[in-house]
């Protein structure tokens, strides 16, 4: 999958964010707080996962998505997202 | 000059404090660790089960706590992932499925609330287990509730959960913890026998032995030379007078201390204790009281309303639902129906704040009878009254 694929989508952009902050969710709960349908999500979530970005672990009938800390692509993702929140809340000084 | 309390750090007569040095109670903490000293040696290679029994007060919950410490620190000493899981029933509803939710929400915080049963749940913790090489004690502290709720099935369970493993490592061991054995006769036989082999026993405490646990939580709560060693006496003799209760006597001091702090008196006397006395109902413990649900909180309100109009011995299931509704009205709650309102008595009449009976003839018909044995209304509804705020609050936030 190409960058701009991911990143020109709002609702992946939104996934992988809420991924960030939260660390581990299913796939309701991360529809939810996206404010998508479970539909939506879930093939965001399939595709975020074939580009390697997330992976998921199953617990009998329920999957649980988180970044994949093995890619490294996955990884600078995590950072772009964490650094974003945190600027945003003002943790780091503006840069003039 | 202002005046100073005569507290130091209250919190360490909190029920809820673990103190680092457990007074009298080592032949007891000797065999706990006995027990368990397995799972610090030849991890996975089997598991165990215990049973602690005690009455209120005796340091049942105390014990299991310590062991849970120290066998932590000796894993991580060994590289051994060992953790230990301490779980109140009661807090949990007497539900299996919230008691193994808070064990799985260690491990996977952000774990989904609802869509599985319990049994999913146990396969799911147990898959946890075997993935990240965990070896897990759990307590269930007042295993009461969990019985009278669910019956065997969840002990039957949880106690067979190894077996049906036979070729993996054996990860999960369990500690119940009871006020009495006779709860055990609940339970099928095939549960039984599988948790009834190790048994600690809890007697209740003495007055001097009560008197040097009181003096380790003086030391630590109070400042120097605001409590005299006839304060504690008296403490401690009430305690014993309590059935070897601890709890009570610790919390007897705290109340003490509140009233001295009141009077802004710069020392804890007797007498404070006594008044204390008269306030504390030992059967009770106010976060027993804190832990019931709204309604059932407003129920009891009511029924301590009624028992203080009427100066009776017995309030009919009637009476009682007609001083819950006004209960209702006043707090702006739509009333829960009868079915629930016989379930809250049960609950009530289990943890002994309440007596219920069935009417026995003279009167038409069969109804419930509920009597308050234990506790004076007028101090239950002050307590009730002070929780319902409480919770009014946090329910408004």
């Amino acid at each position: 999958m190409k960058v701009e694929d991911v990143f020109s989508s709002k609702g992946k952009v939104r996934i992988m964010r809420i991924l960030s902050e939260i660390g581990e969710l299913n796939i309701s709960d991360i529809a939810r707080r996206a404010r998508l349908n479970y539909t939506t999500t879930n093939e965001h979530l399939q595709m975020l996962e074939k580009a390697g970005l997330i992976k998921h672990k199953s617990f009998g009938r329920i999957r649980i998505y988180r970044f994949n800390e093995e890619s490294a692509k996955a990884k600078a993702v995590k950072d772009l997202m964490e650094v974003w929140e945190q600027e945003d809340n003002g943790a780091y000084p503006e840069r003039v | 000059m202002p005046y100073a309390s005569v507290f130091k750090d209250e919190a360490k007569l909190d029920i809820n404090y673990t103190p680092s040095k457990l007074q009298h109670r080592d032949s007891q903490m000797k065999l706990l660790n006995q027990y368990f000293r397995h799972a610090t040696e030849t991890p996975g290679k089997m598991t165990q089960r215990v049973i602690i029994i005690g009455k209120v007060g005796t340091g049942k919950t105390v014990l299991a706590q310590h062991l849970g410490r120290n066998i932590m620190r000796e894993a991580h000493k060994r590289n051994i992932n060992l953790h230990y899981i301490h779980v109140n029933c009661r807090q949990k509803k007497g539900s299996f499925f919230l008691i193994l939710q808070q064990i799985v929400t260690q491990f996977h915080p952000t774990f989904p609330k609802r869509g599985y049963s319990a049994e999913e749940l146990l396969q799911v913790l147990m898959q946890i287990l075997d993935e990240q090489n965990i070896y897990l004690i759990v307590t269930l502290d007042e295993l009461e509730l969990l019985i009278q709720n669910e019956g065997s099935d969840p002990l039957y369970k949880l106690s067979r959960i190894e077996e049906d493993r036979s070729k993996a490592f054996r990860r999960f061991s369990l500690i119940c913890i009871l006020r009495e054995l006779s709860w055990l006769d609940k339970l099928d036989e095939s549960t039984r026998s599988t948790l009834q082999s190790n048994i600690i026993q809890l007697d209740a405490y003495t007055q001097m032995q009560l008197q040097d646990i009181l003096n380790d939580r003086v030391a630590l709560a109070f400042k120097q030379g605001t409590i005299s060693s006839e304060t504690i006496t008296l403490a401690a003799e009430l305690g014993e007078e309590e059935g070897g209760n601890a709890r009570y006597a610790i919390e007897l001091l705290w109340r003490a201390g509140k009233y001295a702090d009141t009077e802004e008196a710069k020392e804890v006397l007797p007498e404070h204790v006594r008044k204390a006395a008269g306030n504390v109902y030992a059967g009770i413990r106010r976060d027993e009281i804190t832990a019931l649900d709204f309604h059932t909180k407003l129920f009891l309100l009511g029924i301590a309303r009624r028992f203080q109009q009427t100066g009776g011995v017995h309030l009919s299931m009637g009476e009682a639902e007609e001083a819950y509704a006004i209960a209702c009205e006043e707090f702006d709650e739509k009333p829960r129906g009868h079915t629930q309102l016989w379930k809250y008595t049960q609950e009530l009449s289990s943890f002994g704040v309440i007596k219920a009976e069935l009417s026995a003839g003279g009167q038409r018909g069969k109804t419930t009878l509920i009597g308050l044995p234990r506790i004076a209304a007028v101090d239950l509804e002050k307590e009730l009254n002070k929780a319902l705020q409480h919770a009014k609050r946090r329910y408004a936030q």
